[in-house]
């Protein structure tokens, strides 16, 4: 209303005038999504910006969390290149990643493709079977497959006897540990990574399929060339948010753990380091590089998927 | 609004085509598929029985060498024992109480901001949108072990640590709900939002009347995932929360594991069991809405 009244005469007196600049640059935004932003900027400020600063800000400094902390220059990095115990974790996070993903991608796909042969009620209910594990929090699949694991009485052990096969120690083996929890996490996540790759390969048009198949192509021609590239974006989201949640998986590695160092991944470092030790700024060091593996890995994968579809 | 019944198309298309796969399959072919599917679902179904039957074993019987899947005699009395049990002064019941307080209000926090969210980054307009949306979205790159330590200090000044608030506040944005609602929005056509526009709608009203509505799928996908991600947290609490009062239920498994023996190990079962009713109801419901919901949100690109 204040704003025509001045408008019809014209005559603006000038102070006036950076107000109605403002008024009128205002008028172009919506009230309600600039006060979303700012609640978001706020949060974000609170929960994201400080802490990630803080984080790096820590790693050129050294504090127990009791004294002041004291600036150490780049001395925490050196450390961390010449520490075994961070090339350790980084080699167990990397071998459990890498087989992690590729076994439960992997079978998640065949299941996914199975299902897709399936009429939707039978879907729907074998998808919700083999999708039950992940609706149990990680403490509990921990504490039931540490009972199942057990080297005497254990029931995978009875089932392996069984079957006139040697029985094994499982997580009490340096080398088997890290593979008994890598088995156990496909068997928590299989169903759930299957349902993105379901939910695509429904969606690869009849037409093209029935097309190739009149071209005389068989089962595996028609899933190496129509499905499979129509499935890649899916794929590619599987495999990034694996990598995001491989990477920084705790619960196993820190109520399960094999003897030794021998499941004590860069996750489990940094929260030993942090929580158990004090040792904060070097922890914040630690930390940072996850963070550094992680970008790299999953900008690493980004990079070769999109070369492969975009051919 | 007729809308409602309009929406969801390509989803829509693509459930409707289920079976087109099936139809090159001969009958014998769709059995073996069938029976193969069943006996690998028999396998994912096998360590869950272990969980549900020990939970009724007695405390010699759950020992046994070799070990039997079905309890021998039956009893109720690890149950009994878990509910008056206590943990550092605090009842199981009590963490179940505390699980689900923090549960609805976070996914109930989730799903307005994400809601919310998706409509704003996707229909109005203020400055730096893009770049604030750009921003979000990379911020899931960072692992949340990075932030822990200086988020545990925030909490800290903030005198939040050992509160429930402590572990509700930081949840109360979602980046990946966010991610989710925008690219469900930019599926509703815009001439819905221009026509309440003209007919005087304000931003919240078009908000709260017409585009909440519309979109029940995503919500639906992102109520489970929020719900899966509170209720089974485990590292937050375990920095947050030190006093057993305030305990969620996998902090009080964790804090009966390590007092019960092997012996007691159907304790640990039975607590287990119990911890797991929630989200089995909410499976239940959610679960046939979550493949129609990722076909209609467009996670899979």
């Amino acid at each position: 209303m204040a704003d025509t009244a001045h408008a019809t005469d014209g005559c603006v007196t000038l102070y006036r005038l950076p107000a109605r600049l403002a008024r009128s640059w205002l008028s172009r935004y919506s009230w309600l999504g600039m006060g979303y932003a700012f609640a978001l900027t706020v949060f974000y400020l609170l929960m994201f910006v400080v802490p990630f600063g803080t984080a790096i800000w820590l790693s050129f400094h050294n504090w127990d969390y009791i004294q002041t902390p004291v600036f150490v220059g780049a001395r925490n990095f050196a450390k961390l290149v010449d520490d075994p115990g961070f090339w350790g974790a980084l080699w167990v996070t990397v071998r459990f990643s890498v087989v992690e993903i590729i076994v439960a991608i992997s079978l998640a796909l065949l299941l996914a493709l199975a299902l897709s042969h399936l009429r939707p009620v039978l879907q729907y209910i074998l998808l919700a079977v083999y999708n039950l594990p992940v609706i149990m929090p990680g403490v509990v699949s921990v504490f039931l497959w540490r009972w199942l694991y057990r080297p005497n009485g254990g029931a995978i052990n009875t089932i392996l006897e069984s079957l006139g096969l040697p029985s094994q120690p499982f997580l009490h083996s340096g080398d088997q540990a890290l593979w008994s929890i890598t088995a156990m996490v496909v068997w928590i996540f299989l169903g759930n990574s299957s349902i993105v790759l379901l939910a695509a390969i429904n969606e690869v048009p009849d037409s093209l399929l029935e097309a190739a198949q009149l071209d005389g192509a068989n089962a595996w021609q028609r899933f190496r060339s129509v499905t499979m590239p129509l499935i890649q974006p899916a794929l590619a989201y599987q495999v990034v948010t694996s990598i995001i949640g491989t990477m920084q998986l705790f619960e196993p590695f820190q109520l399960m753990p094999g003897p030794g160092h021998s499941t004590r991944t860069l996750s489990l470092y940094t929260y030993q380091l942090g929580f158990e030790v004090l040792n904060l700024g070097y922890g914040a060091a630690v930390s940072i590089a996850m963070f550094i593996v992680l970008l790299s890995a999953t900008l690493f994968e980004l990079q070769r998927r999109r070369k492969s579809w975009e051919y | 609004m007729s809308a409602s019944t309009s929406l969801p198309e390509p989803g829509r298309a693509a459930i409707r085509n289920h079976t087109k796969h099936g139809r090159r399959f001969s009958s014998w072919q769709t059995w073996l598929l069938v029976a193969i599917l069943v006996i690998g679902g028999l396998g994912m179904l096998y360590p869950f029985a272990w969980l549900i039957l020990s939970a009724f074993k007695t405390s010699n019987d759950i020992v046994r060498i070799p070990p039997r899947l079905l309890p021998e005699p039956w009893t109720l009395e690890a149950f009994q024992a878990v509910l008056t049990h206590q943990i550092g002064g605090a009842r199981l019941t009590r963490a179940y109480v505390n699980s689900i307080v923090v549960t609805v209000l976070t996914v109930a926090a989730v799903l307005f901001t994400s809601t919310l969210g998706g409509y704003a980054f996707a229909r109005l307009k203020f400055p730096g949108r893009e770049f604030l949306f750009y921003f979000v979205l990379s911020t899931t790159m960072v692992p949340f072990l990075t932030l822990l330590i200086p988020l545990y200090v925030i909490m800290d000044r903030l005198q939040l640590l050992n509160t429930l608030a402590g572990l509700i506040v930081p949840a109360i944005f979602s980046s990946f709900g966010i991610f989710l609602c925008r690219q469900f929005v930019y599926g509703i056509p815009v001439e819905l939002y221009d026509a309440a526009k003209i007919d005087g709608a304000g931003d919240f009203t078009i908000y709260s009347h017409i585009i909440v509505g519309l979109m029940k799928p995503v919500i639906s996908v992102l109520a489970i995932f929020t719900f899966r991600a509170t209720f089974n947290a485990y590292l937050w609490p375990l920095v947050v929360i030190a006093d057993a009062r305030n305990y969620t239920l996998p902090l009080a498994l964790r804090g009966m594991s390590n007092t019960f023996g092997a012996h007691e190990y159907s304790k640990l079962m039975a607590s287990s069991a119990l911890t797991l009713i929630p989200p089995l109801i909410v499976f239940f419901i959610f679960q046939r809405n979550l493949v129609r919901g990722i076909a209609l949100t467009g996670i899979k690109g």
